[in-house]
């Protein structure tokens, strides 16, 4: 097991739920990486560690769509970030981690 | 041995007693046999069973417990197996931890001599009168499709989350996680006391009750209810840093009748 397998990474507490931490999710489809920011308590989700701009979601989805491939983000090509994906998308200023 | 030693002293001192007056007694010791049971439920009285003054109590006693724990037990077999299962239906492409994952039953796998004495969920008349239902999932759910399941107030806890299923997911807020950074709210109890505080908490928001709100976010909508008596306590690191404050809210978040999560805050 990776080391950092046992970590959380994470951007910060969700602003939405209170509850959640807002991670950083990983798609990886047509050999394309992309990165969104998924609260893994309430499955509220942002586009980048900013935090400005949600990704919508509707009503009627038992689970929210990643933003780029349209998938369900819990579908086999997502994933949490790793500090490696986390460093290629350039947002490694923007998280914290912590032993899980 | 003893017991015939018992019967011959009564059999004695029985003698020893005038005709008339045994008479008295076997007759007040039959009224009694007759009536004891019909007391008891008309006034509420807990007057012991002949069988229990003679001795034979322990088997009775025996015998009443071993009956609701033995429906319990199927209960919660059939409702973890149903959300186990629904867990590895959907996650059979992950590892095992879904499987391993703690059942309904919360664990404690901290120490809990740092967390305040919260009582049990007094979470209202519903609660207290929600009874599990064997047939049904966690006592409570109905199952309503492949790993879909219904709540008498009509959330749908479903496949989805990091843990495959929606029951798995809130399971998580069955025990502290002291790691975990942030708040993380714990509930006291276990999965049937759970469902039901979030059933009611769900009634009750909906229609706008006092100590209630309401939120809409981008495609889900957040409720939030009170309870009379803490159903928790705040959990996670900054719980362990204010030293395990009992909760008395729940937040419950929906998409559409589906439920996403609900915690104690």
């Amino acid at each position: 097991m990776n080391s950092q397998d046992s970590k959380i990474i994470y951007v910060e507490s969700c602003p939405i739920c209170g509850d959640g931490l807002c991670r950083i999710r990983i798609c990886i489809s047509n050999q394309k990486v992309t990165g969104f920011i998924l609260c893994d308590e309430c499955e509220a989700m942002w586009t980048d560690p900013f935090m400005h701009e949600r990704v919508p979601t509707n009503a009627d989805e038992t689970d929210p769509q990643c933003p780029s491939c349209r998938q369900s983000i819990w579908g086999k090509n997502m994933h949490w970030a790793n500090i490696g994906e986390i460093c290629l998308l350039g947002w490694f200023d923007h998280v914290q981690m912590v032993e899980e | 041995m003893v017991q015939k030693q018992r019967q011959d002293a009564a059999i004695n001192a029985l003698r020893m007693i005038p005709t008339k007056w045994a008479v008295i007694i076997v007759v007040a010791l039959i009224g009694y046999v007759l009536l004891q049971p019909q007391l008891n439920k008309w006034f509420g009285l807990s007057l012991p069973s002949v069988a229990s003054l003679v001795g034979d109590e322990k088997q009775t006693s025996q015998k009443k417990q071993e009956k609701p724990n033995s429906n319990e037990k199927t209960s919660t077999t059939k409702a973890d197996s149903n959300a186990s299962k629904a867990a590895t239906e959907e996650k059979s492409d992950k590892d095992d931890s879904v499987n391993k994952a703690p059942t309904s039953q919360p664990q404690d796998s901290q120490p809990r001599d740092s967390q305040p004495q919260v009582s049990q969920p007094q979470v209202s008349d519903p609660t207290i009168g929600a009874e599990r239902d064997s047939e049904k999932v966690h006592g409570f759910l109905t199952e309503v499709g492949r790993n879909r399941f219904e709540s008498p107030a009509g959330l749908v806890y479903g496949p989805g989350s990091e843990e495959g299923h929606r029951l798995k997911h809130i399971e998580r807020h069955l025990e502290d996680q002291p790691k975990r950074p942030g708040s993380h709210g714990v509930f006291e109890g276990d999965m049937h006391a759970f469902l039901v505080a979030i059933d009611d908490a769900y009634s009750r928001a909906k229609s706008g009750d006092k100590g209630t709100k309401k939120i809409q976010d981008e495609g889900s909508t957040i409720y939030e209810a009170s309870f009379k008596k803490p159903i928790g306590f705040l959990g996670g690191q900054e719980g362990g840093r204010k030293r395990n404050p009992p909760l008395k809210q729940l937040r419950i978040v929906v998409r559409g009748n589906s439920l996403i999560t609900a915690f104690p805050f």
